[in-house]
């Protein structure tokens, strides 16, 4: 627990350096999949340019619960976008790509998730780029790769085509019943977080050898991946994996139980002294040395774990969700009610941790934000802002940047190559903006009068 | 700059998984102590650095990590459960009791000369055994301590006796209580025991939650790389997961609404849900607003939909939209096979009117499907695994593809203890002399 190590951690937090600082990522990331792993990078403290070509910029920024937005913002767009540079930048002109051509050079990182060979027809493709930047990590998320019989075929893909192709939503559901999707984006988000671990591997080589490379991941290839017994299981016995409800068919007991209060709880109580102690909560202590629960392994065999889960889902019912998780507590084995989105927000816990985060946002003003989920004793990551308009760093990125005149500005969006945003919802400032609030370079000139 | 070849030519010739055992490691100057016990999140943790060439160190008490007996129905295979089998993957497998002192002293050694240890014990029971972040920070400064637990290294929960699962981690980060079938109007959970929050059947919840510690201790080992300092990590299981959640909390603080569970139509985006066939299921994807008119179009129903005038998808997610959109759809969809919907799709980005826009359309697969589908089969995902101890082996893998650096499956497990000869000698210098006697106390 090292107590003295995360002392005042949330109080000191912003007194520390960040991991990634002096990282630079380009962004041309659409949805979820692209943006949430420069998303994980930012709040490590890298800086990424997050270019959408104006004025509707990225599709998320649509991504609305039930048609709300939050103070003028899609809900779906904010918590993968923190922390960015926005850059309003139309890459399917020459002089846009120039820009971009220019950022690449000062970039260590770029990240799209466009089709495979829309980069390359944009000259911006990692073949390009190596040219002017030869050490570039450059990953590129899609539904398939760039290579084989859907990628030839073009197909586009996203998070719920991912949970349907690999198998991830039939294994999800009640036997018997439809297959169901996760609500969750989970291929996106994982798809996006597995590919920072390629990327940061790749960081780590360039810093030994000095060498760039192309990386690409597919959501459904790395979905695959999360479903580990199922591959080796389906080879073995010749026989297709089943789902299996909210059981949990490699542990037991592990499951979802209605409760007295009609609340949901889960349990898991798999090893000997946490099954003693699940049986001993319900008053049954002797079923702990019964020959067919004693042991895991024979507890996991169909009808064992029929039996067990079924005592467990009577004794359940008897009880609150909140009596079984003090029972848990004093008992040493798992539970939890299932949290709603009030529960995340309000958890002591998580706002201890400062794993709900306080945003100050200069245009979204205050509300709680994920930080990354890995706190660091020395270098934590950092929630700092919130997501802007399509185009709003414009000027700070030309002018700091790449040192452009007025005039070049002006030219840069005379032809079109530079632009911000649409009117609409989602992608203009919240409303009640002044103009002002957040602009970086608009700060600047305010302090030089 | 080489024009003579198509993109997919030239990445496929150098990132394909065939040739990455030609191609040099990301971290094989890296040295990781795996302590995980009872969690697969740490686990796979070290499955991501060991792929990517790590010296990973595999250290369990002399009877193995419990995890081993996590496995569907009880089922082994060679004496060894199927979700470890999967990822033991590249592993050099050592027994130590860290029960015992004699044990904690060997690990001390092993730490001087590692670089990362990840770690998954109740908070406080390492600190408690001398073996700490603070303790063994001392004697290697440059060590990024990792831990992964249900509730973390501090916050009044970190000192809960409740062990960490992955079910109680999906439960705990709000997305089972978001998933899963509608209840029927005036239907009972007892009459509809499937009409309830649904957790997702693979181990997500620790899957991410190692690949999370994989990115903090990836970028721990840069900054080190900047500083020469070592840290200490901590994730939580289920606030890693919470996190991927992308509306809900923004939503609540906005206007007080809580998510629910909407079946496989989704809250936040239109178009986007499953659809009965003919034969099965489909996905339908739409999120931008030409792929949502392209669809229409490619019913048939372009027209009739008036689908020339959508401006914006935002309309569509509200609910009774969706409702009633949907029905419409489906009522589509019903008259065609899973293959003729696909082929609808990729003909429309060919020829339709709005090509090569089309939009998603994706079986939905048994797991069985999947592993025979030719496309996976051709990019190196189900390639068996010659291992040594357990034969011809299939375990997903290739899940990124890179030019210079790819991953690699060498190996796919091995048995408690199995690496103690070599590893002991080569890192402690302890012969077979000095083992046996070690191994009579118990110790290894």
């Amino acid at each position: 627990m090292a107590e003295e190590t995360w002392k005042n951690y949330k109080e000191k937090k912003h007194f520390k350096s960040s991991p990634l600082k002096g990282i630079r990522v380009l962004e041309v990331c659409t949805l979820v999949l692209g943006p949430a792993g420069p998303g994980y990078l930012a709040k490590m403290g890298a800086e990424v340019i997050k270019c959408e070509i104006p004025p509707k910029g990225d599709v998320a920024r649509e991504m609305v619960p039930f048609g709300y937005f939050f103070r003028g913002q899609a809900p779906g767009f904010i918590p993968i976008n923190i922390n960015k540079y926005w850059l309003g930048l139309d890459l399917h002109r020459t002089e846009g790509q120039e820009v971009f051509r220019e950022l690449a050079v000062r970039s260590d990182i770029i990240e799209d998730n466009l089709r495979p060979g829309v980069m390359d027809s944009w000259n911006v493709g990692y073949r390009q780029i190596k040219e002017i930047k030869p050490d570039i990590i450059y990953i590129s998320k899609t539904g398939f790769g760039p290579w084989g019989q859907y990628a030839e075929e073009n197909r586009p893909s996203n998070d719920g085509g991912a949970q349907a192709f690999s198998g991830y939503a039939w294994m999800s559901r009640f036997p018997g019943q439809p297959p169901l999707k996760n609500r969750l984006f989970v291929c996106d988000s994982y798809g996006a977080l597995m590919g920072e671990v390629s990327v940061l591997a790749a960081l780590h080589y360039r810093e030994r050898t000095g060498k760039g490379q192309f990386i690409s991941l597919s959501q459904n290839e790395n979905i695959m991946r999360a479903m580990s017994w199922v591959w080796p299981y389906q080879q073995i016995t010749g026989k297709v994996a089943m789902p299996a409800g909210n059981r949990d068919v490699s542990i037991c007991p592990a499951d979802t139980f209605l409760c007295a209060d009609d609340t949901f709880v889960a349990i898991a109580a798999p090893a000997p002294e946490e099954f003693r102690g699940l049986c001993t909560a319900m008053g049954r202590p002797e079923l702990a040395d019964a020959p067919r629960f004693k042991d895991h392994l024979t507890r996991l065999q169909e009808e064992n774990a029929t039996e067990i889960l079924k005592i467990i889902a009577d004794w359940a019912r008897t009880k609150t969700s909140e009596e079984v998780e003090e029972l848990a507590e004093k008992h040493g084995f798992a539970a939890s009610r299932l949290y709603t989105a009030k529960n995340v927000v309000e958890d002591k816990h998580f706002r201890e941790r400062d794993f709900m985060t306080e945003v100050d946002d200069p245009l979204l003003g205050q509300y709680l934000e994920y930080e990354f989920p890995v706190m660091m004793s020395k270098t934590p990551p950092k929630v700092k802002w919130s997501v802007r308009p399509v185009g709003f760093d414009n000027e700070y990125m030309m002018v700091h940047l790449l040192g452009k005149s007025e005039d070049e500005i002006k030219h840069l969006y005379d032809c079109g190559a530079l632009g911000k945003w649409a009117d609409m919802d989602g992608r203009r400032p919240p409303p009640g903006w002044d103009g002002k609030a957040g602009l970086i370079l608009a700060r600047d000139r305010e302090g030089k009068e | 700059m080489e024009k003579e070849q198509t993109w997919p030519d030239w990445v496929r010739e150098r990132d394909n998984p065939r040739i990455a055992h030609t191609k040099p490691e990301a971290l094989d100057d890296i040295t990781v102590l795996d302590l995980s016990y009872k969690s697969f999140a740490g686990c796979y943790c070290s499955s991501l650095l060991a792929e990517f060439g790590a010296e990973v160190l595999r250290i369990e008490p002399p009877e193995g990590d419990f995890i081993r007996t996590c496995t569907p129905y009880g089922m082994l295979y060679k004496g060894e459960g199927l979700n470890y089998l999967s990822e033991g993957r590249n592993k050099f497998h050592i027994s130590l009791d860290l029960k015992k002192p004699e044990g904690r002293e060997i690990l001390k050694g092993l730490v001087g000369q590692a670089d990362v240890l990840i770690e998954t014990y109740r908070p406080g029971v390492m600190d408690d055994w001398g073996i700490g972040y603070e303790q063994l920070g001392e004697i290697n400064p440059r060590l990024i301590f990792a831990s992964i637990t249900g509730y973390g290294q501090f916050g009044s929960m970190s000192r809960s006796r409740m062990p960490d699962y992955d079910n109680i981690t999906q439960a705990r980060s709000a997305v089972q209580y978001t998933t899963g079938e509608v209840i029927p109007e005036g239907k009972s959970y007892d009459e509809c025991p499937w009409a309830v929050p649904t957790k997702a059947g693979p181990w997500i919840g620790w899957v991410q939650a190692g690949t999370f510690m994989a990115v903090g201790i990836l970028a721990a080992l840069y900054w080190r790389g900047m500083t020469g300092e070592g840290q200490a990590l901590d994730v939580a299981t289920a606030e890693a997961y919470a996190s991927f959640d992308d509306y809900a909390t923004s939503w609540y603080q906005g206007c007080g609404a809580i998510c629910e569970r909407f079946g496989s139509l989704t809250t936040a985006a239109w178009l986007y849900c499953f659809a009965p066939t003919k034969d099965g299921a489909v996905f339908l994807g739409g999120i931008r607003l030409e792929m949502w008119k392209a669809f229409a179009d490619m019913i048939g129903k372009w027209d009739e939909w008036g689908a020339a005038s959508w401006t914006t998808n935002a309309t569509f997610t509200e609910k009774e939209q969706q409702l009633k959109w949907s029905r419409l759809i489906f009522a589509e969809t019903r008259k065609y096979t899973n293959k003729e919907l696909v082929n609808m799709s990729v003909e429309y980005a060919k020829k339709g009117r709005l090509a090569p826009i089309t939009p998603v359309v994706a079986p939905v697969c048994s797991p069985e499907e999947t592993m025979k589908d030719a496309n996976w089969l051709e990019r190196g995902i189900f390639t068996p695994v010659k291992d040594p101890v357990y034969g011809e082996l299939v375990v997903a893998q290739a899940q990124h593809k890179m030019t210079e650096t790819p991953i690699r499956t060498k190996w796919v497990c091995r048995p408690v203890g199995y690496d103690n000869e070599h590893i002991f000698l080569k890192y402690m210098g302890f012969g077979p002399s000095k083992l046996n006697k070690l191994k009579k106390a118990g110790i290894i």
